[in-house]
């Protein structure tokens, strides 16, 4: 019997290590067979500004699309409810943004706005679907320059709330939609900043 | 002797078994540390299976105030630590300023976050599961759930 004991004993052991430890084991085997590329096709967003500056600042975003676009209808804060954002400046100086869009929406593809001055040159355009700006300040003793790169459906569908309102869920989910893209990069003497979407789940 | 062998058998597999079932789903850590003057230091480790359990012992006056004064970001809470399972590697805020640094990030589902700032620091470690429990129980106890 005690032998019988002694054969038994190590069995029960096992299985009850296993038991402690086997979940810890899949996990590990879980996470060390994910890599920085995400599956299924999942699109992160990704923020990063770094300073140059003494204290060299650094902020890494990164977000998961399909996590803002279930989160962020969660939020009923001030002005953002139902994954909307109130804003009062659409009319901006008596310029109907909404109405002005369309007619950049209708338009063929071209450079609609183009400023050449002393201080500054700003561009805006339409191009391949993705609506571009461009601004270069040259008036700062430091120089800085402004590139924004929106696909022309995410702005639709930003827009496509009610008057006064950013639909931020629609969208991200027309963002979702499209290939990978630079969306905002910004760039002076001190601090360079990038706003960009693609399928891996750390920023570089 | 053969019924004691038994008996420690029975004794130490039930332990082991009971140690599985309440460690199965990780560990919730708190370490606070402040190393200036008299500073504190707090500590706290809890497995994080006994949480949801331990919210049926709480007196129910306590679990509504809890849930009135959360009410408000339980659906946020809930929403994120649901969504954030689906993610259970990421990497999803680093900033550095200086000697500050804040890091949240996903690691085996575990949520964890790091604050490191000249004489403090904070880490707390949280699976995502314990997170999404705790919140649909406030919610529960929280007015117009």
């Amino acid at each position: 019997m005690i032998n019988h004991t002694r054969r038994v004993f190590p069995v029960i052991a096992f299985l009850a290590a296993a038991c402690l430890f086997g979940p810890l084991g899949i996990q590990a085997q879980t996470s060390s067979s994910q890599s920085s590329t995400s599956s299924q096709g999942e699109k992160w967003l990704h923020v990063r500004v770094i300073s140059t500056d003494s204290k060299g600042e650094t902020v890494r975003v990164n977000v998961p699309l399909e996590l803002a676009e279930k989160v962020l209808p969660a939020i009923d804060h001030d002005r953002f409810h139902g994954g909307k954002v109130r804003i009062g400046c659409m009319d901006c100086d008596g310029v109907d943004v909404r109405t002005l869009f369309e007619a950049v929406r209708g338009a063929k593809d071209g450079q609609f706005v183009t400023v050449q001055s002393k201080n500054a040159d700003i561009s805006v355009a339409k191009k391949d679907g993705q609506f571009l700006v461009h601004v270069h300040d040259k008036d700062k003793p430091k120089f800085s320059q402004v590139e924004v790169k929106v696909p022309m459906k995410v702005v639709e569908a930003l827009l496509s709330g009610g008057k006064d309102e950013l639909d931020i869920v629609a969208g991200l989910h027309a963002l979702a939609s499209q290939n990978d893209v630079e969306l905002v990069s910004v760039k002076d003497e001190d601090n360079t900043i990038r706003v960009w979407m693609d399928s891996k789940n750390v920023a570089d | 002797m053969v019924l004691l062998g038994k008996i420690a058998l029975g004794f130490g597999a039930t332990v082991l078994m009971a140690g599985a079932y309440t460690f199965h789903e990780g560990v919730i850590r708190v370490d606070v540390d402040e190393s200036h003057g008299n500073g504190s230091h707090v500590h706290v480790w809890a497995p994080a299976a006994l949480v949801p359990m331990a919210i049926h012992f709480v007196p129910r006056r306590q679990l509504e105030r809890a849930g009135d004064r959360a009410a408000e970001f339980m659906p946020l809470v809930h929403s994120v630590a649901k969504e954030l399972q689906k993610y259970p590697e990421a990497e999803l805020v680093d900033v550095r300023d200086g000697a500050e640094h804040v890091h949240i990030r996903t690691h085996n589902g575990v949520l964890l976050i790091d604050a490191e700032e000249p004489g403090q620091t904070v880490h707390v470690a949280c699976p995502l599961e314990t997170i999404d429990d705790v919140s649909r129980e406030l919610a529960e106890f929280a007015p117009g759930a």
